[in-house]
């Protein structure tokens, strides 16, 4: 029983390489994607886990930086949960590649104007990072337990001078990790808002929205996982603990519908040309997903504020599985306006747009050479792929979860500073 | 030296040799085209738009890299595989792309492809058959810009025939085009064929608004007004 969750992981990366090693046969045509909708559902779930795992690091951080004693008792599973979402991000990028054998061109020529080469060193250093995170907090219970994880050197001390080292570490990391964790989302949202040519993009409020979403599911990912450790017998205890999670979460998705509005009402107001077309896909043809976009995570943020919302431990896991919902909804609702249809349009004679078309390089596949639109849904062979990074991740959790009490003592109400 | 092209729309025919002859030189795979032609605001390429009030038109709208000076595509690459030759040129080197695509979603003119699977295998060819393109690979100091069976997973484009200029011809579109539409040279030569033709024309660029400073400049079409067609009773 306990074991579920690793089998689940393990068996989620076998599927996973199979489907993996069958797209590096075949190449990328075993997608759906086309010279239209050049990225699709790899690199929205890339965006996803680089938004959770910068959350999670935020919420452990901020146990330190604000001094909030009640989310102590979460402070293991947040960075446990950066790690691992960050590592599955990085398998995310590599799945994406069409030549993946010619990656270590990345390392010999790197070129610095791209911010997909600044997204892979501060994701590699959120990677050490967030393992050191993981390594400092799980010192003591290493010490108690006897089980080692790379630490043979604690034998040699005591448990109060280990907890010690565990403490000072522990909070020296979280303050320099907090940073990159805004970093990593912040260049992670730059590979999209450089781009002069997608005005969907290109706007400075793109990172500001990302880091909004970040928080949110980093949070709702790291009150799933602690309802699944602490076990439906303790949830009691750890309400308080868990509610301000959900609150948090909460009120980053009030700042995401903040920045929602004001994006909306400049489109509305400046009308015509770009903006008029972007509000037509955001209503037309993308508007069912965004319309569903906006439910889920409007109804997690909704009941992560009542208090009814907050205190009973099936209406977290629920908020907190559509705020993930939504939030992988948002990520690919930043392909969709932009994909959808082609870059380049001319206005006719008549004055209205006309879209150019473009070789769609999947004549195979679509029997078109051309196209102007194209509707892309991930197909069979992207979702199995996708499951090798998301297999991955649930390893990682289900493996140290194993291994170490992933769960503190409840603070006691008195230390609380938020009471 | 900055290679550029002057693409005259008055001369334009809409016959789409360009497109032709450029996938057959450079051996695009199905579903790529470096070049393509369309009729502005037409579904069917060669039928005018418009209305019998308003009269009718038919402008044709050649498209194939831009070669832009501040090209977005060269700033995106991870590994430098696309980058600005000496030149002036925006080229690929097919050795060191990793196909992430990026260069794709980054172009505003749409004219990079990708290679999603085994070119070879989408033109059905083998050892024994023949195969359509210019045989022999090409080197831009060292750098594979240009071979006939390109790597599965690769980014591609229009390359102003690379194999060619390097032998001192011009590109097979400017060659090909049966309307002299197409002029090609050194932009920085006030001497060139191109600079000499687009000297006093009015010209214009596409996206000029991002900046990109493409080295395509279009030679505007001439007159948009048309003559009053008159049609008889029960037309």
């Amino acid at each position: 029983m306990k074991r579920i969750p690793l089998v689940i992981g393990l068996a989620a990366v076998v599927v996973g390489a199979a489907a993996w090693v069958y797209q590096l046969i075949g190449g990328l045509a075993v997608t759906n994607m086309s010279n239209l909708f050049s990225w699709g559902f790899y690199i929205g779930c890339f965006v996803f886990l680089v938004g959770v795992a910068a959350g999670g690091m935020i919420i452990s951080s901020s146990i330190y930086l604000f001094d909030v004693q009640r989310l102590k008792p979460f402070g293991k599973i947040a960075s446990l949960s950066a790690f691992a979402c960050i590592l599955a991000a990085g398998c995310m990028v590599i799945v994406d590649l069409g030549r993946a054998q010619n990656i270590v061109q990345m390392l010999i020529h790197p070129n610095f104007s791209s911010p997909l080469v600044w997204d892979i060193v501060v994701i590699t250093l959120y990677l050490v990072l967030t393992f050191l995170s993981v390594y400092f907090q799980l010192l003591p219970d290493c010490k108690r337990s006897g089980k080692r994880f790379f630490n043979r050197w604690i034998e040699k001390r005591t448990e109060a001078e280990i907890d010690a080292v565990s403490h000072r570490w522990s909070r020296i990391v979280a303050i320099v990790a907090l940073p990159v964790a805004v970093l990593i989302h912040t260049v992670t949202a730059l590979i999209f808002a450089t781009q002069n040519g997608h005005p969907w993009w290109h706007t400075a409020m793109l990172p500001a929205d990302f880091i909004a979403m970040a928080v949110a599911s980093g949070g709702a990912l790291v009150l799933l996982i602690a309802l699944a450790a602490i076990g439906r017998a303790h949830w009691r205890e750890h309400m308080a603990g868990l509610a301000t999670i959900a609150r948090i979460a909460a009120v980053a998705l009030a700042v995401h519908f903040f920045f929602v509005a004001v994006e909306l009402v400049l489109l509305a107001w400046t009308g015509g040309g770009e903006s008029a077309a972007l509000l037509q896909s955001l209503t037309g043809t993308c508007g069912i997903l965004y319309a569903l976009e906006i439910v889920l995570t409007a109804a997690a943020m909704a009941l992560f504020f009542t208090k009814a919302g907050t205190s009973r431990p099936t209406l977290l896991a629920t908020g907190s599985i559509i705020a993930l919902a939504g939030t992988l909804i948002h990520r690919l609702m930043l392909l969709y306006p932009e994909f959808a249809s082609s870059s380049l349009s001319f206005t006719t004679a008549t004055g209205t747009e006309w879209l150019y078309p473009l070789s769609t390089g999947r004549y195979l596949m679509t029997g078109q050479a051309f196209a102007s639109t194209y509707a892309y849904v991930p197909n069979i062979i992207e979702v199995a792929v996708v499951l090798l990074p998301f297999g991955i991740l649930l390893s990682v959790l289900a493996l140290i979860a194993e291994r170490y009490p992933m769960v503190g003592a409840p603070a006691s109400k008195a230390d609380s500073p938020l009471r | 030296m900055k290679l550029g092209m002057a693409i005259d729309l008055d001369r334009c025919i809409g016959c789409r040799t360009c497109m032709v002859v450029c996938k057959n030189h450079n051996a695009q795979p199905e579903g790529i085209w470096w070049n393509r032609v369309f009729t502005i605001g037409s579904d069917e390429h060669q039928v005018a738009t418009g209305t019998r009030g308003a009269g009718y038109e038919m402008a044709f709208m050649p498209v194939s890299c831009q070669h832009c000076e501040n090209a977005s595509c060269v700033k995106v690459c991870p590994t430098g595989a696309s980058y600005t030759a000496d030149d002036g040129t925006v080229l690929v080197d097919y050795e060191r792309c990793i196909g992430c695509r990026y260069c794709l979603a980054a172009c505003p003119y749409g004219v990079r492809q990708f290679n999603w699977e085994d070119p070879a295998k989408t033109k059905g060819v083998d050892e024994d058959r023949y195969c359509y393109g210019y045989p022999l690979d090409s080197l831009d100091k060292g750098r594979l810009v240009y071979t006939r069976d390109r790597p599965q997973g690769v980014a591609e484009k229009c390359t102003f025939c690379h194999q060619y200029r390097v032998e001192g011809e011009k590109p097979a579109c400017v060659r090909g085009c049966p309307a002299n539409a197409r002029i090609f040279g050194d932009l920085d030569d006030p001497t060139s064929d191109v600079s000499r033709y687009l000297d006093g024309r009015p010209t214009s660029r596409l996206r000029e608004e991002l900046g990109n400073d493409p080295k395509v400049l279009y030679v505007q079409a001439g007159a948009r007004q048309k003559p009053q067609l008159v049609y008889g009773e029960g037309m």
